[in-house]
């Protein structure tokens, strides 16, 4: 076993002509908490989905679990199995109830029978707070509920590690708080997790390290401790002012 | 009739006539057209009753009385209906025609039931279904005696094209929409240009190029039978169609859909066959429905290249010196087959929308 959960060395990523991510260095060790903020159109989506192969990048090393991220299929769908990944739109499956929902991946992934697989689901709708939504549909959820749904989707896979791009961004500001929880009560499990948001309560409460990027590259990075309360970076002061100062 | 739910402003139910009269006879100028259109309608309908059950012969074998009288001559349907459903067919085998034609249909209302409602079952249902029809048609084991494919005819040949079309046609249409968006680009755009191309053609011509032409192209052991030969045509044509518009259900889905099923891990056959394909379906539902729908109304097109489909059939009952005179009977039964199929079709469609709804929302 590695000690660490993400290795990133050197990485770029272009869209087209674009160079969208410049040089990025980034580690992240087991069990930490990772919180990755930045202006919007930062790079930091990119990145993100980059670490599970939804963007390809173009040079440098992305190393996930121990496993080198390349074009051998089989590390694709390695790394995938063991990194969940929450979106900022949710993208549960509206054909399917929650728990048909929260066994698919399992069952036909992991192989898993449908009986353990629906034990599994219930353990951590349940931990989610939303046993009692099993049978429903998606469509019939207010935001905040399916947003822990996909939280319990994801962690269904029983995965190593878990990735977060901006998971709160799409919630009305009253639900907000309810996803906030599930992600604390994670974190206090021991998850290792790279959350990308702009909750800097969040940042200060659970993150071991917070990450700064703009405009394609990571800017500062520190404990929250000195990232908010002694910034280095211009643009990260300027940033800061903008988020926490209102 | 939303009519006779109708309620007057303060909420109490109104009386039918109320209604009728609010609706259509408000103004002046409602009144006269009201009128007018009331009378034309009696009218036609007066006429048509007239003509259909008043005044019209029933019964098999009555020629003479249907020369002698004004109103439809219903007589040529009970006599000559067998070869309208069964074309040239055996007479003493006609059951198994019959029998085959049944199944067919009680396999339609079966896929209509939801359990039947995934991939595997209904092209399980469809197959077996389809098998059954073909040994009864074709015969030669189990005891009964072969009938070759060009003395099948009628409805049963009609039923036979239709859902060998569809059976063949629906799994080549999602290969092809797949391939249309495949990555690389040489292979959707090849697909783009068989699709575009088919579909610029006529029906006809496919099947002409099928069952004349191809002959000379194919070595013999692909040749095959002639109906098969037009099946296939069919079915690519079909499936061109089909493809373009399940393609248009997959763009309407999220980006999302497909990415959070690979950030599960999930493979390329697994997102097809779980998240992408029962959504794109879903989707393009009315136009499916649609395009099934015109898929058998078209199957009379088969008469050029000759043969003996229902409509053929029906000229064939009346093509004879007795009974050519009642030739627009035969056709009115032979619409009345197809509005029979194609109406339950859409009523069907219509309901399944409404149902596969509820689980969007
Ligand atoms: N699929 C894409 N094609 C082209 N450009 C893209 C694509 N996705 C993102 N970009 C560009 O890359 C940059 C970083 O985007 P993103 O990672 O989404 O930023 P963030 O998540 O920090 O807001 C932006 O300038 C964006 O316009
Ligand atoms: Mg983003």
């Amino acid at each position: 076993m590695t000690e660490h959960a993400i290795l990133i060395r050197n990485m770029n990523k272009y869209y087209g002509s674009f160079h969208a991510l410049k040089n990025i260095d980034l580690e992240v060790k087991r069990g930490e908490r990772i919180v990755i903020c930045g202006p919007s159109g930062s790079g930091k989506s990119t990145l993100i989905r980059c670490i599970n192969r939804l963007e390809e990048h173009q040079s440098g090393d992305i190393e996930v679990m121990g496993t080198m991220l390349d074009e051998n299929v089989d590390h694709i769908d390695e790394i995938r199995r063991e990194a969940g990944m929450v979106f900022q739109n949710f993208n549960l499956f509206p054909h399917m109830t929650i728990l048909e929902n929260c066994i698919l991946a399992p069952m036909l992934v992991r192989k898993i029978d449908r009986v353990e697989a629906e034990k599994t689901a219930m353990e951590y709708l349940a931990r989610v707070k939303i046993p009692e939504q099993a049978s429903k549909y998606p469509g019939e959820l207010s935001g905040g509920q399916q947003q822990r749904v996909a939280i319990a989707r994801a962690l269904c896979m029983k995965p190593e590690l878990m990735l977060f791009d901006e998971p709160t961004s799409a919630l009305d500001p009253e639900m907000i708080s309810e996803v906030l929880d599930v992600m604390v009560g994670l974190a206090e499990d021991g998850m290792t997790m790279v959350c990308v948001t702009h909750e800097m309560g969040f940042a200060r409460q659970v993150a071991d390290r917070v990450v700064f990027m703009a405009d394609g590259q990571v800017i500062e990075q520190a404990e929250p401790e000195t990232f908010f309360e002694n910034p280095q970076n211009e643009r990260t002061k300027t940033f800061l002012s903008q988020v926490l100062g209102h | 009739m939303s009519v006779s739910k109708s309620v007057s402003h303060d909420g109490v139910p109104i009386s039918i006539f109320g209604a009728i009269r609010k609706k259509y006879f408000a103004t002046p100028t409602d009144i006269v057209v009201s009128s007018i259109l009331a009378v034309l309608v009696l009218w036609l309908l007066a006429n048509v009753i007239d003509w259909a059950f008043v005044k019209a012969v029933f019964g098999a074998g009555r020629r003479d009385d249907c020369l002698a009288a004004e109103g439809a001559c219903w007589s040529v349907i009970a006599s000559r209906w067998r070869i309208v459903l069964f074309g040239l067919y055996p007479f003493e085998e006609q059951w198994r025609s019959g029998v085959a034609c049944l199944i067919m249909v009680i396999v339609a209302a079966l896929s209509c039931v939801p359990y039947f409602w995934n991939g595997k079952r209904l092209l399980g249902l469809w197959l077996s279904g389809f098998a059954v029809f073909y040994v009864l048609m074709r015969g030669g084991f189990l005891g009964l005696t072969p009938v070759f494919e060009q003395n099948w005819g009628g409805l049963a040949l009609t039923l036979f094209i239709f859902a060998a079309v569809c059976i063949l046609g629906m799994p080549m249409a999602i290969v092809f929409a797949l391939l249309r968006r495949s990555e690389l680009p040489w292979i959707s755009r090849t697909m783009g240009l068989i699709i575009d191309t088919i579909r610029s053609l006529p029906l006809l011509t496919i099947m002409f190029t099928f069952a004349i032409v191809s002959p000379f192209v194919l070595p013999d052991w692909a040749v095959g039978d002639k109906l098969y030969r037009v099946i296939v045509g069919y079915a690519i044509f079909f499936a061109c169609y089909q493809a373009e518009i399940i393609r248009g259900g997959i763009q309407g889905l999220p980006a999302g859909q497909e990415e959070a099923a690979k950030a599960l891990g999930m493979g390329y056959w697994h997102r097809i066959g779980y998240i992408v394909l029962p959504q794109a379906f879903r989707n393009a539902l009315p136009p499916t429905i649609n395009q099934i729908v015109i898929t058998f109304k078209e199957t009379s097109l088969v008469t050029i290249i000759g043969f003996f489909d229902v409509m053929a059939s029906g000229r064939a009952a009346s093509g004879t010196a007795e009974w050519s005179f009642a030739h627009v009977e035969v056709y009115c039964f032979v619409a009345l087959i197809f509005f029979v199929f194609v109406f339950s079709l859409s009523r069907y469609g219509a309901y399944l929308e409404r149902r596969l709804g509820v689980g969007r929302r």
